[in-house]
């Protein structure tokens, strides 16, 4: 679903964010990128939205060369990607209904489609009380569910997630853990950044450890820390 | 038809959200806009008071009544023998009286004042060099058909060469407040997307094309122009109905034709709206790359 071949980040001055990576992530997976601030997790999640563009190397998403593909497919790109960041990133204009409605729309969706699907994933993610509410009227732990419902709302194959839970106290992360591990059970891939150590042990996921840019794990139903790791230092 | 319509209702929801700026922006243009109006209005008031003179007709001998239309054949073979003439023409008194009620044919009551009978016959002289309009003056004083002489020469070289200048003026007046619109129309999308400049980088995350972000500022910015617009061609059509209104010396005329005000104020709406059009694209430029 997913897959960087020999991927390479520098950014101007010759700060090297991600070097030699490579991984594959299949259909269904859930996988958590684990390391130190600065060890590269943003930017591999930036370079598949094409928030980014490599510097050296491919990455294929969902079946496309996302290094080739023009400008104008980008969107299109996007469409097929759900993505849920720390800071929600929500439309502070919008209500919650208006949020997650405006990733269908932006689609072309037909009314009647947005009509159908936005009530039900807010049932899903527990909002459907608070649907004409403002996203300042919620607290954090609201605010990302509703950045979940809109990731999720057009059924997307793949969801990117940058520290979902970094600006969340640890019940409400257990509460967006659960809904992720939820949608990840529908067989959409989850992707997720973080270096919340508990999320991580508790899940018991596959874990790609990044130091300064390289992978130097990855074991597949581990924590965040592993003591018998042939890849690590 | 959704997306249409959602995109229309997105721009007018700017439009509110911005209510000042946008408000800053139809009041920018409007003025600049009028003023660019204004000055072609002023150009065409010109031309209409100098068209007589922009004919050739460099002095006017007006002739008594006295000897009747032989006598005035006589005089008329006369001038146009003379060496400075290029050409003259007679104009009888019925020619006179349809002459004046062309001229003022948008002052009916004053139109009206007059008969044939009142206004005399005359004939019309193109100089060959308008410098020689004096020996013209010297022949001609002391003859016993003559009633008046108006000699414009002078007068005309003056006023062509003003207005020349006005029309330059005008012209440059336009270029320069039509090109101030698309700035300031630009100046003001650019305002508007630097203040959601966050929430345009959502739209862009969540999959929204580039056109699907840019056409409700462009459609801002249309709406804006031709807001300005029309309220130019508003101001400027009232102003002139306000000032033809006003009594002036018979000799300037303060109105230009119906026709003229409609298709130009037409034409400043339209350019209105091509300003935003214009305007909108050259602020979006820099700022929406994906």
């Amino acid at each position: 679903m997913i897959r960087l071949q020999n991927v390479a980040k520098v950014y101007d001055g010759g700060i090297v964010a991600v070097r030699d990576v490579d991984m594959n992530i299949r259909r269904g997976d859930f996988v958590f990128l684990v390391g130190p601030s600065g060890s590269g997790k943003s930017t591999i999640i930036r370079m598949c939205l094409r928030e980014e563009r490599v510097t050296r190397g491919k990455i294929w998403v969902a079946g496309k060369d996302i290094t080739k593909i023009p400008s104008w497919k980008v969107p299109y790109l996007r469409r097929t990607v759900g993505t849920v960041f720390q800071d929600f990133k929500l439309l502070p204009n919008k209500t919650v209904a208006e949020n997650v409605a405006f990733a269908l729309k932006v689609t072309g969706c037909p009314p009647s489609i947005v009509r159908n699907q936005v009530p039900k994933v807010l049932d899903l993610v527990g909002l459907s009380a608070k649907s004409d509410r403002y996203p300042r009227q919620l607290s954090g732990g609201e605010q990302q569910r509703v950045s979940i419902a809109r990731a999720f709302v057009n059924r997307p194959p793949i969801l990117l997630a940058d520290e979902p839970t970094g600006n969340l106290d640890p019940a409400t992360s257990v509460g967006i853990m659960r809904l992720l591990d939820r949608i990840n059970r529908t067989g959409t891939t989850v992707v997720m950044a973080t270096h919340d150590h508990a999320i991580v042990d508790a899940m018991r996921r596959r874990v790609v450890r990044l130091d300064r840019g390289k992978v130097v794990r990855d074991m597949t139903d581990s924590g965040y820390e592993s003591t018998n790791d042939p890849l690590e230092p | 038809m959704s997306i249409v319509l959602y995109l229309i209702s997105e721009a007018f929801l700017n439009l509110r959200r911005n209510a000042l700026v946008a408000s800053g922006a139809v009041l920018a243009v409007f003025v600049s806009l009028a003023l660019a109006f204004g000055a072609l209005v002023f150009n065409e008031l010109v031309r209409v008071n100098t068209l007589q003179w922009q004919q050739g007709d460099h002095l006017i001998v007006f002739l008594k009544d006295e000897g009747g239309q032989a006598a005035h054949n006589t005089l008329l073979e006369q001038v146009r023998n003379y060496d400075e003439v290029e050409s003259a023409r007679y104009l009888d008194k019925s020619g006179a009286y349809r002459e004046f009620q062309e001229m003022y044919s948008d002052q009916p009551a004053l139109a009206a004042t007059v008969s044939a009978a009142d206004l005399p016959a005359s004939i019309r002289v193109e100089l060959k060099d308008i410098s020689a309009y004096q020996e013209v003056q010297f022949r001609l004083v002391g003859d016993p058909l003559l009633r008046r002489m108006s000699v414009f020469s002078e007068g005309i070289e003056r006023l062509m060469s003003l207005t020349q200048v006005l029309n330059s003026i005008g012209v440059g007046l336009v270029a320069i407040l039509g090109a101030a619109a698309v700035v300031l129309i630009a100046n003001t999308i650019r305002m508007a997307i630097y203040a959601r400049r966050e929430e345009i980088a959502i739209m862009k995350l969540v999959g929204a094309g580039n056109w699907f972000i840019r056409v409700p500022f462009i459609l801002e910015g249309v709406t804006v122009g031709l807001l300005g617009g029309g309220l130019a061609a508003a101001a400027v059509y009232a102003s002139h109905q306000l000032l033809s209104g006003v009594p002036t010396d018979i000799l300037i005329r303060f109105q230009v034709e119906p026709g003229f005000l409609a298709g130009r104020g037409f034409l400043i709406l339209v350019f209105g709206g091509l300003a935003g059009l214009f305007g909108s694209s050259l602020g979006l430029r820099r700022f929406l790359r994906i």
